[in-house]
């Protein structure tokens, strides 16, 4: 659950509940079990994204067979990043890294299949068929975001493939790459490949009081001057979609108080780049508000490691000459139980 | 003088008693004990391998890093809930009649990738070890 108070510069301050997540899961057998997340974002729903939404974040079977071999099929988390299959509240920020928002587009869950594992040695896998992203929703602020299908009738004419190494040999650290590759120009008349891809890089590192963790992602949208001129013809709004886009962070918390009632306290750091106007197709210029920077500093207090009661204020620059990218003060309650 | 002449008579006798009674045996198959410390966080247990013999008791200190966390080894009676961070740690023991390979995993819904905190221990017959 996240409960939040959002001040932001050249607006006024909200008070929104951000998210109210219900698991379930349930056990058919030692050997198959199913997994549920329903979500329900900024507490009431009335059709349209802006005002709420109900997600339906996770619905799959696993099917295990052996440490290094399992099935998983129905609504997957797509295993991209840090945060995306990994977004329990009591943590550093009010807000999720912008990375995690513009670059990767979390929460991103499709409906698919596949396998995962472990090799042994700490490594493990993920690798899934997932229902593409739809080009014909991109844009020049939010990326490829707009592009989720999120398993509602999503077109699946081409599949897309995303996977995910990871490494976790080393108490405290999870260090991994994934990739998501996909077809997106389904909705184009007449038809043409908009081929996406998707590298990511992170790790995260905790131990004792000290929290690091760090990512960097690249996208790659060809076609990308075709698509604009098709989007343009369709809505007449030329999207101004690059063809890279490019992100990364890194954070740095540490907990300088500890007491076993009273609870514990940390501040942190995180600086993050998260560009969606990169590269641009031939005949395209980049929109300079869209480079964009920000520094993040805050704190946390945990009464209770699974209750975490957040603050923090963002500074956020870009590259354009004449249109200021806003600061916040953000404050937050989250809890998971 | 006298006491202490007393006192070494009485200390042979109780020798000499102690000498006559039958010696302790010791246990043919003492059974041997191997500790292993894991961490658990979301989603991962380290480490996520552990490697003991046939008739070993495993006995296994698990502390969370975060959240309560459950572990369970399929097919056995071994489950614990682990305490949250900053809570002591809990310890379950493990004795392996069999070789082979013994599943566990998180036993309490702990977030979304829940279903990924997995790990195995491998049982090997002592002579192969």
């Amino acid at each position: 659950m996240d409960f939040h108070y959002n001040n932001e510069q050249f607006a006024d301050g909200r008070l929104d509940f951000h998210r109210f997540v219900l698991l379930v899961t349930h056990r058919f057998s030692d050997r198959i079990r199913f997994v549920g997340e329903l979500e329900v974002e900024h507490a009431f729903v009335e059709g349209l994204e802006q005002s709420g939404e109900v997600e339906l974040e996770q619905a799959y079977v696993d099917f295990l067979f052996s440490r290094s071999f399992n099935i998983r099929a129905g609504m997957l988390l797509l295993p991209i990043g840090i945060i995306n299959q990994r977004h329990e509240p009591p943590t550093y920020g009010v807000e999720r890294p912008f990375f995690d928002t513009f670059i990767i587009p979390t929460t991103w869950f499709e409906a698919g299949a596949g396998v995962h594992g472990e090799l042994g040695g700490g490594w493990r896998y993920q690798a899934y068929v997932a229902a593409p992203l739809n080009a014909a929703k991109f844009n020049a602020d939010d990326g490829i975001r707009e592009g989720r299908q999120k398993g509602s009738e999503a077109n699946a004419s081409r599949l897309a493939t995303t996977g995910r190494l990871e490494y976790v040999g080393i108490r405290g650290l999870t260090a991994g790459a994934s990739f998501f590759v996909g077809d997106s120009g389904f909705e184009f008349r007449p038809r043409f490949d908009v081929p996406v891809k998707l590298f990511d890089l992170d790790a995260r590192y905790s131990r004792d009081r000290l929290e690091l963790r760090g990512a960097f992602g690249y996208i790659s949208v060809q076609n990308a001057g075709e698509l604009n001129d098709s989007a343009f013809r369709l809505s007449g709004v030329n999207p101004n979609v690059a063809s890279g886009m490019l992100g990364n962070y890194l954070e740095a918390g540490y907990r300088f108080f500890s007491s076993r009632r009273l609870g514990e306290v940390g501040a942190f750091v995180r600086h993050e780049v998260f560009d969606t106007q990169y590269r641009m197709p031939a005949g395209y210029l980049p929109l300079n508000e869209f480079n964009r920077q920000a520094w993040v500093v805050g704190a946390t207090y945990w009464p209770d490691p699974d209750i975490a009661l957040k603050v923090d204020y963002v500074v956020q620059r870009n590259r354009s000459t004449t249109l200021a990218s806003p600061n916040s003060f953000n404050v937050g309650l989250g809890w998971w139980f | 003088m006298v006491v202490l002449m007393r006192a070494l008579i009485a200390l042979s006798a109780c020798l000499a008693f102690v000498g006559a009674l039958p010696p302790v045996q010791a246990p043919e198959h003492e059974p041997q004990v191997q500790m292993v410390d894991v961490s658990a966080e979301r989603f991962t247990f380290t480490p996520s391998q552990i490697k003991t013999t046939v008739g070993t008791t495993l006995r296994i200190r698990l502390r969370s890093d975060d959240t309560t966390h459950g572990f369970r080894i399929v097919g056995t009676g071994a489950s614990i809930e682990i305490p949250k961070r900053g809570d002591d740690a809990a310890t379950v023991d493990f004795t392996p009649e069999h070789a082979g390979r013994y599943e566990f995993q998180c036993s309490k819904l702990c977030g979304a990738g829940h279903a990924f905190m997995r790990g195995v221990i491998v049982v090997k017959d002592a002579a192969e070890r």
